[in-house]
């Protein structure tokens, strides 16, 4: 019974939390100006960001190395070799539309790649330059 | 009371892959570039459990479901027993340690198919949701095993996870397997890998 209850909880989730990228990228906005007052999104920090070569992880050390050097391409994981959809929301409807499931893989990515999580700025930059579809 | 060989080498030897596959899956389970690794774990869980599936019906004695498999009532009075002064002594797998064993293995094929789901990003996040959800209520399962055990351990002051290594435990004569069949362990570890395979494609 408590199994039941957990994985109909679990199923129900994305229903609840659909949104928007624009509203998930205003959310990230809104926490980085409470912490400084002036932020402004950046496509190019944003672009930075995302070529960056941080060398924390041997095997995967920029977010260019799966998702190639363009966020609106189809990209490949360096260690499964498993095709991954694009991350722009241009190019793939799906993206940035669950503000629990991005919260989730800027953990997981952040934190593998960059050596850290990434800060409200940080993601609202990525989003920006990602959103731009290039 | 003697003391006797219970557990089989295919017993064991699953057992204990079991345990490292899930704990190389769980500290993975964070990580891209071990997920190809995570992928093998997953598999590899799955391959022990299809093999334990058909040693519960053709294995020996105490490894035959329908040696443990009772029903719920048996399990609650057992463990009721425990409190008491001279607690039940079941020579293979007590009545609450069989639904643990069918949990256990039940959350691992689950876990290891809603992996696999993921793997080949063919369920999107429903089924991402899903793999974290019962991967999580296997590690619950397997806790609530390990304090059985211990529990079990401390009533009948006998050391059960030993005996998961060494095979042997307290018991009547008649009660004892007459071989540890390490031949069958052949079919387990080609099927472990067969699955790990298959899952890492």
């Amino acid at each position: 019974m408590k199994g039941t209850a957990i994985i109909l909880l679990v199923l129900g989730t994305p229903l609840v939390q659909a949104a928007t990228p624009g509203e998930i990228l205003a959310s990230y906005r809104a926490e980085a100006t409470r912490v400084s007052p002036g932020y402004r999104p950046s496509v190019a920090q944003g672009a930075h960001l995302y070529g960056r070569q941080f060398g924390v992880s041997e095997k995967m050390p920029a977010c260019s190395g799966c998702h190639t050097a363009r966020p609106s391409q189809p990209g490949r994981h360096v260690v499964t070799d498993k095709a991954i959809k694009p991350l722009a929301p241009t190019a793939n409807a799906e993206r940035f539309t669950d503000p629990a499931k991005v919260e989730k893989w800027f953990r997981r990515n952040c934190t593998e790649v960059v050596g850290r999580e990434c800060s409200a700025a940080e993601k609202a930059d990525f989003m920006t330059f990602v959103m731009e579809g290039r | 009371m003697h003391k006797i060989l219970v557990w089989d080498w295919p017993v064991r030897i699953g057992h204990w892959m079991l345990v490292g596959a899930f704990a190389l899956a769980w500290l993975s389970s964070e990580s891209e570039a071990w997920r190809l690794v995570h992928a093998c774990a997953g598999g590899t869980m799955a391959g022990v459990v299809i093999f334990r599936l058909f040693w519960g019906v053709v294995g020996t004695r105490h490894a035959r479901f329908a040696s443990f498999v009772r029903g719920p009532g048996a399990a609650l009075a057992y463990v009721r027993g425990l409190a008491t002064d001279s607690p039940p002594h079941v020579v293979g797998h007590n009545p609450a340690g069989g639904w643990a064993i069918l949990a256990l293995l039940g959350l691992t094929l689950l876990s290891a198919a809603s992996g696999w789901f993921v793997y080949q990003d063919a369920g999107g996040t429903w089924a991402e949701d899903l793999h974290e959800g019962l991967s999580s209520m296997l590690l619950g399962m397997v806790l609530l095993h390990v304090a059985g055990v211990l529990l079990g351990s401390l009533a009948h002051r006998e050391n059960l996870v030993h005996a998961m290594f060494s095979g042997f435990k307290q018991g009547p004569a008649h009660a004892a397997i007459a071989t540890a069949r390490p031949l069958p362990v052949l079919v387990l570890l080609g099927c472990a890998v067969l699955c790990a395979w298959w899952f890492a494609q």
